[in-house]
Order: C-alpha cells, then structure tokens, then sequence
C-alpha cells in the first residue's frame, strides 16, 4: 500500500518536473522576447522623438490640425506618436513571447490580435485623413465666409469640421466593426434629423431672413463689379 | 537686302486677344493707324495671338486691318486654363505673350510693343507714347501710366507699386498694366527667363515680367497714355479673394525667386516719364467705406487664430484696438500696413498656412486698409491722393529692414 502510494507520488512528481521542465524553456524564451522587445521599444521610442523633433513635426502637426494643445497640454503630437510607437512594439513583444508558451489559450488569442492590427492601422488613418480634412475644410470656410461678410463664419466652419471629423469617425469604428448597426442607425438618424431641422427651420423661420441675405448679396456683388483693384 | 529686311519689321504690334470682338476692330485699326501715322519710316507688322475666342473676334480683326498684313498665332492651349479664370481676363496669356515675342526676335524686331485686345480707350497716340521712347531714345522698357480716380487700382496702390518699388528700387506706378513697349535687346532678355513654364505663370506673367526687367540692368521708362477703360471679358466678376490670391501670390512666388538680387538695393529712383498727363481722372464709384470697415472688424475677430500664424502679436494686438474703435477715426498706420505685407510675404515663402489660405486672408487686411485710405484722400484732389500713395510707398522703402531681417532669421516670425 505504502509501495504503491509512493509510486504513484514519484510518478506524480515526475510528471510535475517534466510539465515544469517543458513549460520553462518557453517562459525563457517569453522572457527573452519581452526584454528584446522593451530595448527595441526604448530605441524606437527615442529614435522616432527626435527625427520628428529634427523634422519640426510638432509645428506642423499643428498647422495641419493634430494640436493636443487644447486636450493635454504637457504632451506634443511628436512625444504622443513616439507613445504609440513604444506601446505598439511592447505589445507585439507580448503578443509573441506568449505564442512561445506554447499555451493555447493565450496563442489563439495572440493570433485574433494581431490578425485585427490592420483594422486598427487603417482605422487610426483614417481618423487623421479625417482630422486633417477637417480643419482644413473648417479654415478654408472661415475664411471665406469672413471674406463674404457673413457674421455667422465660425459657427458654420464649425459645423463643417465637426460634421467631417463625426462622418470620419463613423468610418473608422465600422471599419474596425465596433457596433456597426447602432453606428448606421444613429448617424442616419443624426444626419436626417440635421437636414429636416435644417430645411425646417429656413423653411419656416428663417424664410424672409434668406431671401434678403440672398438679396444682398446679389446687389452687393453687382457693386463690386464695377471696382477694378488691380 | 537684309537691312531691308529689318527694316521692314522694325516694329511689331503684338495684340493679345480673348473674346474681344467688341474691342478688337478700333485696337487693330489704331495699331494701323499708328504704323502708317506714326512710325511710317519704320513699317512694322501686326501681330494677333488669340486665346481661343469663339465670338468672332479674329474675324473683326482681319476686317479692321483691311489689305493691311495680320500675322496670326495661335498659342498653344491646356486643359488647365479651362480650371481657373485669371484676374486679366486671358488664359493661356503666357504662351500668347511668348508666341508673340518669339516672333518679335525671329523677325529681329527693334522694338515691340503689346496691347490688349480688350480696351476701348487705344488710340494711335497710345503707340506713339510708348514705342517712340523705345525707337528714338534706346528706351529697353515703357509702361503705361493710366490715369484713374484715386479709388481705382487700389491694390496697385496700396501693395503692388510700394512693394515693387520698394523691393527693386524703381518707381513702376503701374507694374501689373498690360501694355507695354520693349526693344529687341529685352525680347531676348525675356525669352531667356525660366519663368515661362512655373506654376502660375498665366496669371502672373505681366507682373513678371516688370519684376524680371526692374530687377536687371535696363532703362525703363513710364508713358501717360491717359484713360484706360476696357469691356468685360466674362460676365461674372472675380471675387476679391481670387484677384489677391492670383495678384499678391504672383508677386510673392517672384519675391522668393529674386531674394538675393532685392536683398542688395536699397532706395528707389523715378523713372523717365513720356507721354501727356491727363487733368481730371475719370470718375469711379464710390466703394462703401463702412462696409469696407465692417469686413475689417469681422475678420480681426475671426480670423485672429490665422493671423497669428502669420503676424507678430503686437500687431495683433494693434489691428483689434483699430477694430473696436470708431470707423470715422479710423486709420491703418503705413508702416504698419508695410509690415503687414511683409509679414505675409514671409509667411507665403514659409509655408506657415497653405498658400491659399494665406493670401485670400489677406482680404479683410486689404478691406481696411482701403477704408483708411479712402478715408484719408476722400477731401483731396487727384495729385495730393498721388502723394499720399508716394508717403505710402516710402514707409515700405523705410521698413524693408524688418523684411530682410525676417527673412534671414525668420524664427523671430513670430515673435516681437
């Protein structure tokens, strides 16, 4: 009895030692691939601040309308890019250091992960393109309304940029599948809700105020004709 | 044989024309008029470069010169002339000018002479005036002097001749007129510029070329050719916003090219005048000074963010204490308004906004220096509004310090 208890221990024992024996090779390896990763991370990190300081990135991050002035002013769009980089590289590190745990549960997972990387990279341009195309938009609006005098410019160069930066955001979640139902139903009720209020509202209320803006305007463009600037 | 040759092509009349069939026929028959009038002894040739008019304007024109001879070119078109209407009216103007002064060195021309096929006001004297400095007195380059009413031309006045003459240290009133007269020596000059093929050229050619010539080593003169009025090319006017973007941003694209040549001249001397003064000015209407204001005072509440890319922070400060006050009081300092444009000159070589964004900013900037100008020469006759646009012209002479610096050390952009 006693015989076969201690048997069955030292098998128990055995088998212990072999599963740790196997496992600790791949925490080794995970080991490994995570301080890889950091060093690579901390070059990188380093290495991308200051080419986008050399290349006077901030500056014109901000001309282009990626200020973070306004939401985190210790932080610039160079030290914010230099971040994603760091924590990008840390979590493709770990990503991979896990896969040679060779556990299935985390490897399968490492996998779907990286798998959804281009969703997220294409999502995440997406998300500039929009922002640049809006303040640009927005600025080119403002200017032009300033210049046709109209008293109400920034309120509709606002409404432009932030119709822009809502449409680009709408692209980048379905692009990346968060909640793509609700996203099409809400940004077409939101959309037609602003164009019936709209319609409504000048349509109803603001009637006689357009038709004399527009008035003017015509008789204002009449008089300019005649003045040669040049 | 081959002086007579020469000689009997001594003198072209170039003629730039684009839908013009109701001005072309007087401004051919003056061109004759003048050759046989004129500069009989000379014989010269008639020229025409059309743009692609499609009212019959080639047509009047070889009724007007009768048994004369018409040479007839036709420049080269692009599909992108179709994209952006020039603030003169004529697309594809650099290829027309360039076909026509080609033609001036094949036929080894003593001196040429362009008019626009659009104004009403050519006369055979008009020729006279301007290619007679050129044929007798060795002149390389005559430009006309229109009389206008001092409302007129006010971004000519205001920012084109003070910055050109500031810049190149000659005073061409008049540098973006579309007429001028110029010797042989200086048809070779000008197809010897690089300038023909850039962006832009189309519509800023004519400013080019007087750049191109007060920047070089020639004798310039200027011609009172009297009043210039002409038809309307197009029915829809351009936009103020698009004249200063076309008008400023050729002045500026040239201003980056020539920075080492204007960074050297200081002052500025008259050129020779010709030609007879006209008394009175014509009448202009009268621009609506506090609508002028009003564009001011919006913009500097509006468009301060954009500004202050471009100018320092005191004369942002300066232009919103000018807003808020009274439009009655109202009154743009000139070394100011020199600074203004100085500062945008570096912005546009600096890239701090997109260009067109920059320039067409400029607008409201532009608006009220307008309304403080015509404010200030409203009580005055013509010759006292003339000084104050020389005064004007010496405060951007006096500040062009502050360009040079800026442009050597342009971190202190904005700054100060």
């Amino acid at each position: 009895m006693v015989e076969q208890f201690n048997r069955a221990l030292g098998l128990a024992n055995t088998r212990i030692v072999e599963a740790v024996g196997n496992f600790l090779p791949g925490v080794l390896v995970f080991l490994v691939v995570l301080a890889v990763t950091l060093a690579v991370a901390l070059v990188l990190r380093s290495t991308v601040r200051r080419g986008l300081n050399s290349l006077d990135f901030d500056r014109r991050a901000e001309l282009l309308g990626m200020s973070l002035a306004s939401w985190t002013p210790s932080h610039s769009a160079s030290t914010l890019i230099a971040s994603i980089v760091y924590w990008t590289i840390l979590t493709l590190g770990l990503l991979l250091g896990l896969t040679a745990l060779d556990a299935a549960l985390p490897s399968q997972f490492a996998v779907s992960v990286l798998e959804y990387v281009p969703h997220l990279l294409a999502a995440l341009a997406i998300g500039v393109g929009g922002g640049i195309v809006a303040r640009y938009l927005a600025r080119a609006i403002l200017i032009g309304a300033v210049n046709m005098g109209m008293q109400s410019a920034r309120l509709i160069s606002l409404t432009v940029k932030w119709l822009v930066l809502i449409v680009a955001a709408a692209m980048a979640l379905d692009h990346i599948g968060i909640g793509r139902t609700v996203l099409l139903l809400a940004f077409g009720i939101l959309f037609g809700g602003v164009v019936l209020a709209c319609a409504i509202a000048v349509g109803l209320g603001a009637r006689e105020a357009v038709s004399r803006a527009l008035d003017r305007q015509l008789r204002e463009a009449s008089r300019d004709d005649t003045v040669n600037h040049v | 044989m081959a002086d007579a040759a020469r000689a009997k092509n001594a003198l072209l009349v170039g003629l730039i024309s684009f839908q013009d069939g109701e001005t072309i026929g007087p401004v051919v028959a003056a061109a004759r008029a003048a050759l046989t009038g004129h500069f009989g002894d000379l014989a010269g040739r008639i020229v025409l470069a059309d743009c692609g008019s499609t009212d019959g304007t080639v047509a009047r024109a070889r009724e007007a010169v009768g048994s004369g001879d018409l040479l007839e070119l036709s420049p080269p078109r692009s599909t992108s002339d179709l994209l952006e209407q020039p603030y003169h009216g004529v697309p594809g103007k650099a290829r027309a000018l360039r076909a026509i002064l080609a033609t001036a060195r094949d036929l080894e021309s003593r001196a040429c002479v362009i008019v626009d096929g659009k104004v009403r006001t050519v006369t055979p004297q008009w020729f006279d005036w301007l290619c007679r400095p050129v044929v007798d007195h060795d002149f390389d380059y005559v430009l006309p002097y229109y009389h206008r009413h001092p409302y007129a031309g006010a971004l000519t006045r205001g920012l084109v001749y003070p910055l050109v003459r500031a810049l190149y240290g000659v005073r061409l009133r008049q540098p973006a007129a579309a007429e001028f007269a110029c010797s042989g020596r200086l048809v070779e000059h000008f197809l010897d510029e690089d300038f023909w093929d850039r962006e832009a050229s189309q519509v800023g050619i004519d400013l080019w070329l007087a750049t191109s010539v007060a920047a070089a080593d020639f004798r310039l003169g200027e011609a009172a050719v009297g009043i210039h009025t002409h038809h309307a090319r197009s029915e829809a006017a351009l936009d103020l916003g698009t004249t200063i973007a076309q008008v400023v941003g050729s002045l500026f694209a040239d201003l980056e090219r020539r920075a080492a040549r204007w960074q050297r001249t200081r002052g500025s001397v008259p050129v020779q005048q010709f030609g007879t003064p006209v008394a009175e000015p014509p009448p202009a209407s009268s621009p609506d000074v506090e609508r002028l204001f009003e564009s001011f005072r919006l913009a500097s509440r509006e468009l301060r963010d954009i500004w202050t890319w471009v100018l320092p922070p005191r004369t942002i400060v300066d232009l919103r204490k000018l807003a808020d006050g009274p439009v009655a009081q109202f009154r743009l300092d000139d070394e100011m308004w020199a600074r203004i444009v100085y500062d945008f000159a570096l912005g546009y070589r600096l890239r701090v906004l997109p260009r067109d964004h920059l320039l067409r900013s400029l607008v409201p900037l532009y608006s009220g220096w307008w309304a403080s100008f015509i404010l200030q020469v409203r009580a005055l006759d013509a010759a006292a509004a003339d000084q104050r646009v020389e005064d004007l012209a010496m405060a951007f002479e006096a500040q062009k310090p502050y360009l040079i610096s800026r442009w050597r050390w342009p971190e202190r952009l904005r700054s100060g």
